[in-house]
């Protein structure tokens, strides 16, 4: 137990550093919009089955109805659609990151599983830094430690899914860990497209003032901060 | 009886479990056979020989008695990756320290231990203190069933003597690999599997819950299996084949989650093919193959070169290459052996490879040509040294239009460089050089090319000029032309030309025309002099020779005479006959479309001593009339014209007919003329024409015409023109009120016109034109009496029908009233009686006689009526009367009728006339039978 702690902390203090070394090399857009619409068509993009799953199911043949039906999301490989709906906007990029971090180990896994050339790891990487900037937005602070987007979420951090011990159910479970991908993404882009509706509402305030005042008010639920409620079938 | 099988691998590599690792320890074991019949026999005899043991400890290795030994410590293990049960054992034996050859038999059950399904005699020899393994692998996952076994053995040593008993079995050992499996509801066994393709594959399932319904499936497909033991389903699938580089799915579903096995079948292992080696440095060696096919799975198979002579072996990095180092010892023979392998199977192959006779060189590099001129380069290149004192032989081509032109082998140590010469100006090459080495040739490098321009020189050929001379206003209009010169002679980019015009007339005059490329004519007026006209063609070095050309200021002879001639496949055969001995040459000149204006003249020189040529061009084609004019030059390159001919490469039949005019038509004929046909532009000679005749009727064809069929079968009369130059025809002999259809078509020897448009013409009645000719001066003549008559009607009526002198306006009357008679007495109806009627309507102006009396009618015979119908009634009387008058007629016809007359009073005291002119009968202008008139007086 203490060694797989040990592994987690030093997991995450991996992805900690690649981030901010992806960040400090890029250059965060200061306009709050833009990015939001990046951040959109990022997750709208993700989201789409036939990038990831529709190779995945074909290259291993599991596009029978009965394995079909056995390939889904298991709960607690990514956080519930009510959990990330309920997060205030930190938390809600605090999770969207900490999740990236774990689909960046599951698709650096998969790797030889799919298909070449895929693109789906640059694409999380990509997503990573627009939330970073976005995070930054909207702290208000140019100084990227002070938006670090890899700070312990509400919950704890998600770990891989244990590697099952036959070659079969590895395949149905990494099926199900790819469904999971793009049910997490679309929902991402659901919330996110959510944050322009409720800033074209309230267009007469300054939307960073609004943002920082929202992201001061909004404490996370308690159970938010299980990020996910593991046991429950997703939405 | 018990099973007996043996496991064969015949050219496969595979670590299996009947593969043994012996350990060996220090015991050493002889076994004996215990038969169960003699057991106490045997138990005395053994006490009996271990007792005897230490006295024989001294003795020869040859044993004159056996001791029976039992295994030992029996140990079964399952290793389930493998599907092996492994076996250890040691058999005890304290007091022997030699080796012995013994045979164990091994005996394996499933399920129970009396289903034996396996025996095998495994032989050893065996030592001292020595721990035994022996593996076996199941064709059933040893998950899916329970497995025992158990072993005796016997001493097969030729040192210890007969007889050869087997010992005592040992006890059932039990593997049962079902004791791991957690409380899952369903397993499937194997968990990951991978095969062969071809080989034979068997998969089974465990489900705990019996009333569970399990379904089964390979790659989507519902399959049956068969039943092992209550729980135990095995599935056995023959001569597996790929499906996919990630596996054939397996999978078994009961209520909850799917469980499955991959298949992992990997294509056969090909054996390498065209294995060699080679050196391009004689440092390191380079071995390549052809693989053959993938075998399919993501971990593919290794490859190993040994070498034989060293010893020494390297594990390749790339499936089809392998770079081996060339050791400083000098070693030159290598015996090369490629290992390729997998999980299933080593193949390899061998050779014996010489490393002198294996020198491949690098490519040259830097090549470059230097010094380039426009008939000589000289290249340079280098190359990579092979060991400090070998050198290269290199072959250096040069490429001209794609073909190798020249090649020359040079000897290179580092630096190469060869003069090329011979070349042409303004010319583009490659240079390409390989080298091979020198010592032993085996294999020309890569080649390596240089494309090079060499420079430009002046032309080395004055340009073919030709004229075209018109006169205008008695001036000559030169239009010069000229050819653009070949590359082999322009030696460069033809800038300019210049056109030096010199009147012979006046020889200080001079006029230089410069004309820019790629004009290939120019336009100069000139006077009636003579003139010497020079072209040259400049590049950027300078101008080619010059072409001269000689103009007379008065047009030459034109009248010569055309003549035809049939052009060929070849072209336009053509002869001449000179006209002066001192000619220089001749030119044909032609246009290559004279249908199409402005003429593209074209021309070809010839020499003097020619009188006939073939005269042939692309642009030539069927049914275009080509004219080509003949001239002979002078020495003073001056042009005569000597003969015009006329040809078609081959004659067309005409494309069109001509507009043919119909006139003179009448009863019996008509005539056709197509003036305007102008037989120049055809697509032949016009020989003559075909009029074409159709008669409704069908009548016979008339003189000069034949029959004839058209391509609708229609019959059709056809006269044949033979002169072109006749272009009128008359079509005699027809018949009056008679249709007909005709055609003129132009014919040539390839055919003649189309026979597509008809014309139709109707011949008029034989009388009309004699009625014309009657009724036209009749009517005239009429009309002109009518004048007459109209001019002159005073007079005819004077003459005809004077006036009736009216008695009340006589001057008798005037005298009367003058007199004041009172007894004026006017005439009594009564008494006056008509004394004649007379019907004037005859020409004659014969009078019909009537004396009548009062209301008796009156019948008398007349004549014709008038021209208008008319008649005239004249009634004389001396009293006034009052006469009415009726007219009745009748005709031979039975035609009749009646008209009531008129109503005239005369009431002139004396005699008097009543006229009645001009009364009109309504019928036509026949002679009636009868005509009564009535009258009646009052």
């Amino acid at each position: 137990m203490r060694a797989q702690r040990m592994q987690r902390t030093l997991l995450s203090l991996v992805l900690r550093l690649l981030l901010l070394c992806t960040v400090a090399t890029g250059k965060c857009s200061g306009k709050y919009h833009e990015l939001l619409l990046q951040l959109q068509r990022q997750a709208d993009l993700m989201q789409d089955p036939s990038t990831l799953l529709d190779p995945y199911i074909r290259l291993q043949g599991l596009h029978s109805p009965v394995l079909q039906e056995h390939c889904r999301e298991r709960p607690g490989d990514f956080p519930s659609e009510d959990a990330l709906w309920r997060l205030s906007r930190q938390d809600f990029l605090q999770t969207l990151n900490t999740t990236l971090g774990l689909i960046l180990r599951m698709l650096s896994a998969l790797q030889q599983d799919l298909p070449e050339p895929t693109n789906a790891e640059m694409n999380v990487r990509g997503f990573g830094n627009n939330i970073h900037c976005m995070a930054q937005l909207l702290s208000g602070s140019s100084d990227p430690k002070a938006a670090e987007p890899t700070q312990p979420g509400p919950g704890p951090t998600p770990l891989p899914p244990t590697p099952p011990s036959s070659t079969f159910q590895r395949k149905l479970r990494n099926c199900g860990f790819l469904r999971g991908y793009h049910r997490f993404m679309r929902t991402a882009g659901q919330v996110l497209r959510g944050w322009g509706e409720r800033q074209g509402r309230s267009r007469r305030h300054s939307p960073c003032r609004a943002l920082k005042r929202g992201a001061r008010r909004t404490r996370p639920f308690p159970e938010v901060r299980r990020l996910a409620p593991r046991g429950q079938p997703p939405r | 009886m018990e099973a007996f099988n043996v496991i064969i691998f015949h050219n496969r590599f595979k670590e299996t479990c009947s593969h043994l690792k012996l350990n060996f320890s220090s015991l050493h074991f002889i076994f004996f056979r215990r038969r169960d019949p003699m057991a106490l026999f045997a138990v005395l005899q053994t006490t009996f020989l271990l007792a005897l043991l230490p006295l024989r400890t001294y003795q020869s290795e040859v044993l004159s008695e056996p001791l029976p030994l039992t295994p030992e410590s029996l140990n079964v293990s399952i290793n389930s990756t493998k599907q092996c049960l492994h076996l250890q054992w040691t058999v005890h034996n304290p007091d022997y320290h030699q080796e012995f050859k013994m045979v164990f038999q091994i005996q394996i059950s499933r399920f129970k231990a009396s289903n034996v399904i396996w025996l095998e005699n495994y032989s050893t020899t065996v030592k001292r203190n020595q721990v035994l393994h022996w593996s076996w692998e199941s064709e059933l996952p040893l998950e899916c069933a329970i497995h025992f076994v158990r072993m005796r053995t016997m001493v097969d040593d030729a040192r210890i003597p007969a007889p050869r008993l087997w010992s005592n079995w040992s006890s059932w050992e039990k593997a049962d690999a079902q004791n791991s499996l957690g409380d899952h509801p369903l397993y499937v066994f194997p968990k990951d599997k991978l095969v062969e393709e071809g080989s034979n594959v068997t998969v089974c399932y465990i489900s705990r819950n019996h009333q569970d319904n399990i379904s089964c499936y390979l790659e989507d497909v519902l399959i049956y299996g068969r039943q092992l033991d209550q729980n135990v389903w095995a599935f056995e699938f023959k001569n597996v084949s790929f499906i996919r580089k990630t596996g054939t799915n397996f999978y078994c579903k009961g209520q909850g989650d799917p469980e499955g096995v991959v298949l992992l079948v990997s294509k056969v292992l090909e054996e390498p093919r065209d294995f060699s080696c080679e050196t391009q440095d004689l440092k390191t060696l380079t071995c390549t193959w052809d693989p053959g096919n993938d075998t399919g799975l993501i971990q593919l198979p290794s490859y190993t070169l040994f070498e034989s002579f060293s010893g020494k072996k390297t594990l390749c990095k790339h499936r089809n290459r392998c770079d081996w180092q060339v050791t400083q010892d000098s070693q030159e023979m290598y015996n090369f052996t490629l290992v390729a392998e997998n999980y299933f199977r080593k193949r390899s192959v061998s050779i014996l490879f010489n490393l002198i006779h294996g020198v491949h060189p690098m490519a040259p590099y830097s090549l470059f040509p230097k010094s380039v001129s426009a008939t000589n380069a000289t290249v340079t290149w280098k190359v990579y040294s092979i060991g400090s004192s070998s050198a290269l032989l290199c072959q250096l081509q040069l490429l001209g239009e794609g073909k190798v032109i020249q090649q020359h082998n040079i000897s290179v140590r580092v630096n190469g460089e060869y003069l090329l010469s011979e070349l042409k100006p303004d010319t583009e090459y490659m240079a390409r050089v390989r080298c091979a080495y020198a010592d032993h040739f085996w294999k020309w490098s890569e080649l390596i090319s240089q494309n090079f321009t060499t420079a430009e020189a002046a032309p080395s050929e004055a340009p073919d000029v030709w004229r075209d001379v018109t006169f205008v206003s008695g001036h000559p209009t030169v239009t010069l032309f000229w050819k653009p010169l070949s590359k082999v002679h322009a030696n460069g980019k033809i800038l300019f030309y210049n056109v030096v015009v010199e009147n012979l007339d006046e020889p200080s005059s001079l006029k230089v025309l410069s004309v820019p490329a790629p004009a290939n004519s120019t336009k100069v007026t000139l006077n009636q002099s003579s003139y010497q006209i020079y072209v040259t063609a400049h590049n950027s070095v300078g101008p080619s020779p010059a072409s001269a050309v000689a103009i007379s200021g008065h047009p030459g002879n034109e009248n010569v005479e055309e003549g035809r001639m049939n052009g060929t496949e070849d072209g336009f055969p053509m002869s001449w006959k000179p006209q002066s001995r001192n000619a220089t040459g001749y030119v044909v000149e032609w246009c290559d479309s004279p249908q199409h204006l402005p003429c593209v003249l074209r021309w070809k020189n010839l020499g003097p001593t020619n009188t006939d040529t073939v005269i042939s061009s692309g642009a030539f084609r069927p049914g275009v009339r080509y004219n080509f004019r003949i001239y002979e030059i002078s020495t003073k390159r001056m042009a005569h014209l000597l003969e015009k001919k006329a040809g078609y490469l081959k004659e067309l039949a005409p494309s069109y007919n001509p507009k043919v005019n119909m006139s003179n038509l009448t009863s019996h004929s008509f005539t056709l003329s197509w003036k305007d046909y102008p037989t120049e532009s055809q697509t032949g000679f016009i020989q003559g024409y075909y009029v074409y005749l159709k008669s409704k009727t069908g009548e016979k064809c008339h003189r000069g015409f034949e029959k004839t069929f058209l391509t609708d079968n229609s019959v059709c009369c056809k006269y044949t023109i033979d002169n072109p130059d006749q272009k009128t025809f008359v079509v005699k002999d027809l018949q009056p009120e008679s249709a007909y259809e005709f055609l003129v078509t132009p014919y040539t020897s390839a055919g003649e016109g189309p026979l597509d448009d008809f014309r139709k013409v109707t011949t008029p009645d034989e009388y009309s034109h004699i009625l014309i000719h009657i009724i036209l001066p009749m009517v005239f003549f009429v009309f002109v009496i009518m004048i007459i008559c109209y001019l002159k009607s005073q007079w005819l009526k004077d003459k005809c029908y004077p006036d009736i002198p009216d008695p009340y306006k006589s001057s008798v009357l005037s005298l009367i009233k003058f007199k004041e008679n009172p007894h004026i007495t006017i005439m009594n109806v009564n008494d006056c009686v008509p004394d004649a009627i007379e019907v004037v309507n005859k020409p004659e102006g014969s009078k019909m006689q009537f004396v009548g009396t009062r209301k008796s009618p009156t019948e008398t015979k007349v004549g014709c009526l008038g021209q208008d119908n008319t008649f005239t009634v004249s009634l004389y009387s001396c009293d006034g009367i009052t006469v009415k008058g009726y007219v009745e007629w009748e005709f031979l016809s039975g035609l009749a009728g009646a008209l009531s007359l008129w109503t005239n009073v005369c009431q002139a005291p004396t005699c008097c006339v009543a006229v009645f002119s001009h009364a009109r009968v309504p019928f036509p202008s026949l002679c009636p039978t009868t005509l009564n008139v009535y009258l009646s007086y009052f």
